[in-house]
């Protein structure tokens, strides 16, 4: 036996020695922790059978620390109104993609996670946030206890969080055309943009007064906007602009919009416009 | 050294290094008994035991911040099943509402209100009760992390400003009495037959200190700083309802003595903390100013020219504003056309020689002005306003009926106390306030030139 042979046997038995070495110790057990599944409520069987098995998206209303700004004073929604907005969001939200893009479009390019805050989250500046999009992952809605469906402006404004936050994930799963958007109105951009209102902002060439704040949310404000008015309200928008040069920016961002939708996704954001809207009125009309 | 030898080295060192590694001794010393998930797992079980042992729940006395914020009694009763029902004096609605709690394990054990209910009012981003709070509501918090029980009290820390907070076995009596709380709120007002001034008094046995004494009704904090030169001591504290007074947080410490109960005497408004040997604390009310002023002097005859204008609605809930001073102008308002409001009234003070109270309205109705002279009542430390003629821009007018009732007050023959006041009210302008010294009349104007 040459002695490198000689010590790839003793390698081989110490090898054996540490495989087999630990073998008596204790194999583990059960978990220590607690992992019996919580009782389920009415309401959380509700979530699973409409938003967690249709769309793999998770409903966050109790209060968990992990997924909201600590340094916030936020609160978590009320119970009873945890469903009827739900209710909504799956009606003109939901419902709308469903029928124009294909069943099984939001639930390939969705959240994976819905926060829900009954409060509203007010900044020290003075304004108010009225939702976030994290990662494409987790979007959280505040304001939900103050949702009121017999109310059409009050359900556009909460309807306006989430169809804008998705816009945000929509961009992030394929990009729009930011260098044709970033040159239509390239001076309107400012950090400032809560300083004055919308009517200003449209006189720009803005659809919002936060659509001046960059051209991400530009794009997101144009499409979020178009999708929470019908077709007459947008058209009435644009009416009460006195700029003509501004209402052309305005136009050139719609069509920007529109070809995304059309190329990105095969969508006709017309369309999407229009089921939104007549969701928007059944629920509004308690239907 | 031969290669040979040195690998023969090398193995039998590894071997023995293994085979070593196998030896079971892990007696590093044990300072529990369990290891650390089993000691949290035990934590967890206790407090969720221990919160539904109390008949009748749990009361707790939130302090958020006592460094300006007051406290807000609630009352839990838990549930096995996950619920919990709960009532507070944060308003005037005292009722008990269900929502959702769990113990939760982390870094701790706390105990975590899920679903909104009343303690969720102090942690309202959007509803702060001063300017200072803006974005931070009441500043509070609903998770507490569990740090045991002391005296069948449960002691927890608030999860972000970790401050300790103790659940205190509640009685049949504290859901029942929990609406007195905000009946006594209104105690600490004061109501509005009650004198405008009020003083915190002091006395260690001995001797006797004053306080100015000041509460803000909204974040139900008071200050009170002593009206004595070279005597610099402050009280600031929060307060809390309680149905037979008031409680207050930092105590207000008398000779050592933490004196943190006071209770409340109905028939002059005062509320009272005895301690031993002694030693007390009392809010009370005073007819006159703590402090007599010399800032009326400015306005008599002879000074430069001066206005000072009460201006709707900025000045309206001033905390200066008397409850009697709005309601005569609530009073006006009210008799006026629904187009019209008394948008302010404004005290000249030699302008060209004259004094005048001018009263401005909205809505077109034409401005009035009541002429008047000064004097001074040096014993009182009063300026005494005194009739001469009323006119509109153009011509003398009879005294308008319309303007008479608050018009008495700024002409009542005891004058106005005067003062400049050193906070701000929406805008830079200083603050003035013009106090009669025959009622409870007092209005808040701001310094225009």
């Amino acid at each position: 036996m040459k002695i490198t042979k000689k010590y790839k046997v003793a390698i081989l038995a110490m090898t054996l020695v540490a495989f087999a070495g630990c073998s008596h110790e204790d194999q583990p057990t059960e978990s220590q922790l607690d992992l019996t599944k919580p009782v389920q409520s009415d309401l959380d069987k509700w979530i699973t059978t409409n938003y967690v098995n249709p769309y793999n998206m998770k409903v966050q209303y109790k209060w968990n620390q992990n997924t909201v700004d600590f340094n916030r004073f936020l609160y978590p929604p009320q119970e009873d109104k945890v469903k009827p907005v739900l209710e909504i969001i799956q009606k003109i939200w939901l419902d709308s993609y469903k029928v124009i893009a294909g069943a099984d479009f939001v639930k390939k390019i969705a959240p994976r996670e819905i926060v829900m805050v009954g409060g509203v989250n007010r900044n020290t500046t003075g304004t108010i946030t009225l939702g976030l999009a994290e990662g494409g992952q987790r979007v959280t809605l505040f304001e939900t206890d103050y949702v009121d469906k017999t109310d059409r402006e009050n359900v556009k404004q909460f309807i306006h969080t989430i169809q804008h936050e998705y816009i945000h994930i929509l961009n992030q799963t394929k990009p729009y055309d930011e260098n044709s958007l970033a040159k239509i109105t390239p001076s309107g951009y400012t950090a400032n943009w809560y300083a004055s209102g919308d009517a200003v902002a449209n006189e720009e060439g803005f659809i919002t007064a936060y659509a001046r704040s960059n051209i991400n949310e530009d794009f997101a404000e144009m499409a979020s906007i178009m999708l929470i008015n019908s077709k007459e309200e947008y058209e009435a928008i644009l009416a009460g602009i006195e700029s003509e040069e501004a209402v052309a920016a305005i136009k050139s961002k719609e069509a920007i919009v529109v070809k995304y939708f059309k190329e990105a996704f095969n969508i006709d954001f017309y369309a999407l416009r229009d089921e939104a809207d007549k969701n928007t009125t059944a629920v509004v009309n308690g239907n | 050294m031969k290669i040979k030898n040195i690998f023969k080295f090398l193995i039998f060192a590894l071997l023995a290094m293994q085979l070593g590694s196998c030896n079971d001794n892990t007696d590093a010393e044990q300072k529990f008994d369990q290891n650390p998930t089993d000691r949290l797992n035990a934590q967890k079980k206790e407090l969720s035991d221990v919160l539904l042992t109390s008949e009748h729940g749990w009361k707790a006395v939130y302090f958020t911040d006592n460094t300006q914020l007051g406290g807000f009694t609630h009352l839990f009763k838990f549930s096995s099943d996950g619920k919990v029902e709960m009532a507070s004096d944060f308003d005037g609605d005292t009722d008990a509402y269900e929502s959702a709690y769990s113990v939760e394990l982390g870094s701790a054990v706390s105990l975590l209100f899920t679903t909104k209910n009343r303690i969720h009012l102090l942690s309202d981003s959007d509803n702060s009760p001063t300017d200072a709070l803006e974005g931070k509501g009441y500043k509070g918090d609903f998770q507490f992390l569990y740090y045991g029980q002391e005296n069948g009290e449960i002691i927890f820390k608030t999860n972000r400003s970790f401050q300790e907070l103790r659940f205190v076995k509640a009685t049949e009596e504290d859901w029942e009495n929990l609406a007195q709380n905000v009946i006594m709120g209104e105690n600490v007002v004061g109501g509005e037959e009650r004198p405008l001034f009020r003083l915190l008094e002091t006395n260690d046995g001995t001797t006797t200190h004053q306080f100015d004494f000041i509460f803000s009704e909204a974040p139900r904090f008071a200050s009170a700083n002593s009206i004595e030169t070279g005597y610099a001591v402050s009280y600031n504290m929060g307060i809390a309802y309680t149905p037979t007074g008031i409680s207050v947080s930092p105590a207000v410490e008398v000779k050592g003595q933490k004196l943190t109960d006071f209770v409340y005497n109905d028939t002059d408004g005062s509320f009272t903390a005895t301690g031993t040997g002694g030693v007390s604390a009392t809010i009370k009310y005073t007819t006159k100013p703590l402090i007599l002023t010399d800032d009326y002097k400015g306005l008599l005859d002879g000074n430069d020219f001066k206005v000072y204008g009460y201006i709707s609605p900025f000045l309206t809930n001033a905390i200066t504003t008397s409850t009697l001073c709005k309601e005569l102008l609530d009073e006006i308002n009210a008799s006026l056309p629904a187009t019209q409001q008394l948008t302010r009234v404004q005290l000249y003070f030699n302008d060209g020689g004259y004094n005048y109270i001018e009263y401005r309205f909205s809505g077109g109705r034409p401005t009035l002005y009541h002429n008047v002279t000064t004097s001074e009542n040096a014993v009182d430390k009063t300026i005494v306003l005194t009739h001469d003629s009323w006119q509109t821009a153009t011509a003398l007018i009879p005294a308008p009926a319309l303007l008479k009732k608050i018009d008495d007050e700024f002409t009542n023959p005891k004058g106005l106390y005067v003062k400049k006041e050193n906070f701000k009210v929406v805008y830079s302008n200083v603050v003035w306030t013009f106090t009669s010294a025959s009622s409870n009349f007092r209005i808040t104007t701001y310094a225009l030139n």
